[in-house]
């Protein structure tokens, strides 16, 4: 009884909570739409907090994935359907206008700075603790720190390359990365800091010998003159305060105010990881640091380990990853009825294996059905417009650049560099085909002063579609204080340029609300318009609101749907 | 004021989220105004403002410090949920060595039924552990031992176990020797055995060739069986059965060698193991002293990217007298129970050789749960000639394994065989 009266006390009170922040009825305002998610306030409070491994995947493999998506609209997106830059997320590879960012260059250098680790020696601080590869955390010849990884014996040049390569693309997608090089290890030239510990089986921290740096080296490739190829990610500055999690806010920072569930940039990660084959989609991959900008406080969000990437997701006996959970429940109870006859898509998929690059194919790949080890809330909140918005990233990764990534990876073989590339391109060009042509890809409305409308259609400008019959514009006046509009007229044209009707004029209004949908038989979704805003400006009018699928929301089909669909 | 808090708290929350979607430009589907346009064209409500009648209200930016203020102001600790703290707790104390209690589930000698158990596992030095374990059965099978084992020796090429311990056995059966025993003829008969041993696992270049050397000081000291069937000796005499009560004290020295590419021995899906194993064991008073030979095969066959393994295993004991002496029956090369001929009691059939072929289709359910079908078959017979594979005695079963990576903490199976079902709950894998 006390906790009902509790929850109707709770509902009461957070539906009049809103009123104290409310707009005011005010739909746009001047700075409309932001480019940057402001941080105002100092979270120098804010403490250390992990996640627990084992709870986090048990509670996303047997509490998130049997939630149902909220349908809820990204809530951390500007007016103009964008996500604002911000602690999580820099708009890199378009702009916050979504215009291209990048060049071959820029995708290439990624988050790294000119200084490089300096490998002359290496000091042994501690092992590394995290993940299945064998590493150490070192200082180099200069005294930077260095979290280094190498790759397995039967997999030489693959895990480093896979970290250089991820940790670029997800940099150029726009998360906080953490600076990664690759350069060698040479356990000649290593010295054992005299207070650097290793955790012994029985739990307690003893000294770190050299016989304890034999023994990682013998999980790692080496090199014929004896050195070790090895990935070295840099200490991020700042205090580190745990992890961020996919779903909820950190209670102790004042700027976390979006749930992470509804954070657009974080439900791209299921079409942005389906791409890479991120499979370790996990909250313990990431980190929060507290570092000081603009002499403040604030917690930057990092997708810190983007390793379990490419082909080497899998381990050599594991070959579900990217095609099941690590507890996938249908799946079983399939393989289990059937004695295991009836297969699935992974124990068929054929790969063309490269060392240096593991398993990873892009013939069968189908982002609908990809699957992380476990799902997180904001994976399981991707919609329809979320996805629509990661696919044009995806999409705005040209050859070139791909190519300029995965260089990064420095392969011995060219072939295996090739190889990767081509795979990248094919999963791009089939995330672009589902995703760019699922709903109306009406983009980048702009209106004349004299009050012509042009546009873009990101999914016949990718190749995945035929140019619709026709586009239809319904115009009306808005009131930016009341929200109520008044019809103007409807015109149509067969091209991405779109006359006002009679009865427009300048002068009509401040704000111009138009609806733009597209005619297409083979995409009747497209009939669903778009909804923009103008606002009247000294010498024209500027973009201030776009709502893609403004009153129809859908939610993307579960990768269970999807794969019952297709068989 | 617990609840008053949790309000005030949700209440931010709330607060704040709205705020956020309001603030940054994002509506929620819900809080969206259906487009209302009238079909007259005239003057818009606005019309008369000018472009920049907005420039004194607030900003989108204003909105977000509002919220962001509002939400400094009822700032909280981050914070685990319990049941995360429990499971962050468990996890530490089981890798930092804290959780010395552990179950065990062995029981004293095959054939008991079930049992329960548990141990105390200490670590003696960062890598060494000292494990003191016991076990009963319902049917008064009893075990204790304590077992020492170094993993990391010459540089981490060899494990050394070394145990002590005392084991009583109250109810094996005996069915007499050869393929022609029958179920119908069991006998009980007990043992006590005090016990104490030392072996080394040798991987010289740490892959796959493996040494296994070792030496046990023990006695069987046996005596009549208890249980339903009738004892041991009311049916047989010394003379016609050698070693009935008998107390024989060897010293066991074994050394075998092997290939093993199993990923673990106690799960894998992949690999094999080809090992023989020499034991010797000499009876102090020179009575019941005798040699044998194993020879062991199993391999792992992933078909299809492990939707399927065919695991097959073959298991060729001989046994052999030295000089005058004999072997006594609990000691000869036995086959039947929950391991090899899994529809068949316990050590059913016995004699100086045994020879036992096994086949397991095993399916991937998932990572950690596989079923299988499998076929046992085995024989015994007093000359290794003897073993030939026709009048095999067979069954056919069905099993669930729960396991992981290194180990198979639990396997469910039902058997199959001439002689009726048998139901096998074991904490190990077949092979």
């Amino acid at each position: 009884m006390r906790r009902a009266l509790s929850f109707v006390a709770i509902v009461l009170l957070a539906s009049l909570a809103v009123v104290p922040v409310s707009t005011g009825g005010l739909r746009f305002y001047t700075d409309d739409p932001i480019g940057r998610e402001p941080e105002t306030r100092d979270a120098s409070k804010a403490t250390p907090l992990g996640i627990e491994l084992f709870y986090e995947y048990a509670y996303n493999l047997f509490v998130t994935e049997r939630k149902k998506p909220s349908n809820t609209r990204a809530l951390n997106l500007n007016t103009v359907d964008e996500v604002p830059d911000s602690s999580w997320f820099t708009n890199r590879i378009l702009d916050a206008t979504g215009a291209p960012n990048l060049s071959a260059e820029h995708v290439a250098r990624g988050p790294n700075s000119d200084h490089k680790p300096a490998p002359e020696q290496w000091v042994l601080l501690r092992e590394k603790t995290a993940g299945t590869t064998p590493g150490f955390t070192a200082r180099d010849a200069n005294g930077q720190t260095w979290f280094l990884q190498f790759d397995a014996p039967q997999y030489p040049g693959a895990s480093t390359a896979d970290v250089e390569i991820a940790t670029k693309i997800f940099w150029a997608l726009g998360y906080n990365q953490v600076e990664t090089f690759i350069t060698t290890f040479d356990p000649r030239h290593v010295v054992i800091d005299k207070d650097a510990t290793i955790r012994r089986p029985s739990g307690e921290r003893t000294r770190f010998t050299h016989d304890d740096v034999r023994r990682i080296l013998e999980r790692a490739a080496r090199n014929p003159d004896g050195t070790y190829r090895t990935s070295a990610g840099r200490l991020l500055p700042g205090k580190i305060v745990g992890n961020f999690r996919y779903s909820g806010t950190r209670p102790d920072d004042p700027n976390d105010l979006v749930p992470h569930q509804h954070r657009r940039e974080l439900r791209a990660l299921r079409v942005f990881g389906a791409w890479m084959n991120l499979v370790d989609l996990k909250a313990g991959n990431t980190l929060d640091a507290l570092v000081t900008e603009n002499a403040r406080s604030v917690i930057k969000h990092y997708l810190q380990d983007v390793g379990s990437s490419l082909g080497m997701a899998n381990d050599p006996g594991v070959w579900d990853m990217g095609w099941e959970y690590f507890y996938d429940g249908p799946a079983m109870r399939r393989r289990l009825r059937s004695f295991g006859f009836d297969l699935s898509p992974w124990q068929t998929v054929q790969y063309t294996e490269y060392p240096s690059v593991g398993r990873f194919e892009g013939d069968e790949f189908d982002p609908t059905t990809w699957k992380p080890q476990t799902p997180t809330s904001a994976y399981l909140e991707l919609r329809a417009d979320d996805a629509f918005w990661a696919a044009r990233r995806v999409v705005a990764f040209s050859d070139d650049l791909i190519r300029a990534a995965v260089h990064e990876g420095e392969f011995t073989d060219a072939a295996a560099e090739r190889h990767l590339a081509a795979v990248l391109m094919k999963r791009r060009d089939r995330i672009a085909q589902i995703y760019l042509a699922q709903i109306n890809p009406i983009v980048d409305p702009h209106l004349s002063p004299n009050g012509t409308l042009t546009f873009g259609n990101a999914a016949t400008a990718a190749g995945v579609a035929e140019p619709p019959t026709s586009y239809t514009a319904r115009w009306s006046w808005f009131d930016n204080a009341t929200g109520a509009t008044q019809a103007i007229g409807e015109t149509r044209s067969a091209t991405t340029t779109i006359v006002p009707p009679a009865g427009w004029s300048r002068d009509g209004g401040s704000f111009v609300e138009i609806d733009i949908a597209a005619a297409s038989v083979e995409h009747p979704s497209w009939q669903q318009p778009i909804r923009t805003y103008f606002r009247r400006t000294g010498d024209g009018w500027r973009l201030v609101g776009l709502e893609r699928l403004a009153d129809q929301q859908i939610p993307i089909t579960s990768p269970e749907r999807a794969t019952e669909e297709k068989r | 004021m617990q609840v008053e808090d949790s309000v005030k708290r949700v209440v931010t929350c709330c607060a704040v989220t709205a705020a956020i979607a309001a603030g940054l430009g994002a509506r929620p589907a819900a809080a969206q105004t259906p487009s209302n346009v009238s079909a007259a064209v005239s003057p818009a409500p606005d019309a008369a403002a000018a472009p920049d009648d907005q420039t004194q209200e607030a900003s989108r930016a204003d909105l977000i410090e509002q919220a962001q203020s509002q939400k400094a102001a009822a700032l909280a600790p981050a914070k685990r949920a319990k049941a995360e703290e429990y499971i962050t707790r468990a996890g530490n104390a089981f890798l930092g060595g804290q959780i010395r209690w552990h179950s065990f589930f062995h029981s004293a000698y095959a054939g008991g039924g079930f049992t329960l158990g548990a141990g105390y596992t200490k670590f003696v030095s960062p890598h060494n552990t000292l494990d003191t374990r016991g076990s009963i059965t319902f049917t008064g099978y009893k075990r204790i031992e304590t077992e020492f084992i170094a993993p990391g020796l010459f540089d981490r090429r060899a494990t050394l176990n070394v145990i002590g311990g005392w084991r009583e056995a109250t109810q094996v059966g005996f069915y007499g020797f050869g393929m022609t025993s029958t179920v119908d003829a069991r006998a009980n008969y007990s043992f006590q055995q005090p016990y104490g041993s030392a072996m080394l696992e040798l991987r010289p270049t740490r892959k796959v060739f493996v040494m296994r050397g070792g030496f046990e000081l023990t006695q069987w000291k046996q005596a009549e069986g208890s249980g339903s069937e009738p004892s041991i000796e009311t049916k047989y005499t010394p003379e016609a059965l050698p070693g009935l009560g008998a107390q024989p004290v060897y010293f066991h020295t074994a050394a075998g060698i092997g290939i093993d590419s199993r990923t673990a021995a106690g799960y894998t899906r992949q690999g094999g193991l080809y090992a023989v194993t020499f034991h010797d064991f000499t009876d102090k008073e020179g009575v019941n002293g005798f040699q044998e030979l194993d020879y062991e095969i199993v391999q792992h066959i992933p078909v299809l990217r492990d939707a399927w393994v065919i695991s097959l295993h073959g298991l060729l004991q001989t046994a052999y007298s030295k000089h005058d002496e004999q072997i006594p029956f609990f000691m000869m090369p036995s086959i039947g129970g929950g391991s090899d001929l899994r529809a068949y009691a316990s050590w059913r059939l016995r004699d100086l050789n045994s020879l036992l072929l096994q086949a397991e289709w095993r399916v991937l359910a998932n990572r950690y749960l596989d079923m299988a079908v499998f076929y046992d078959a085995g024989r015994v017979g007093p000359y290794v000639k003897s073993l030939k594979f026709d009048e095999l005695k067979n069954d056919v079963g069905l099993g669930f394994r729960f396991h992981g990576p290194a180990a198979t903490p639990l396997r469910i199976e039902l058997a199959k065989g001439n002689e009726g079902f048998g139901l096998v709950f074991a904490a190990s894998q077949a092979f």
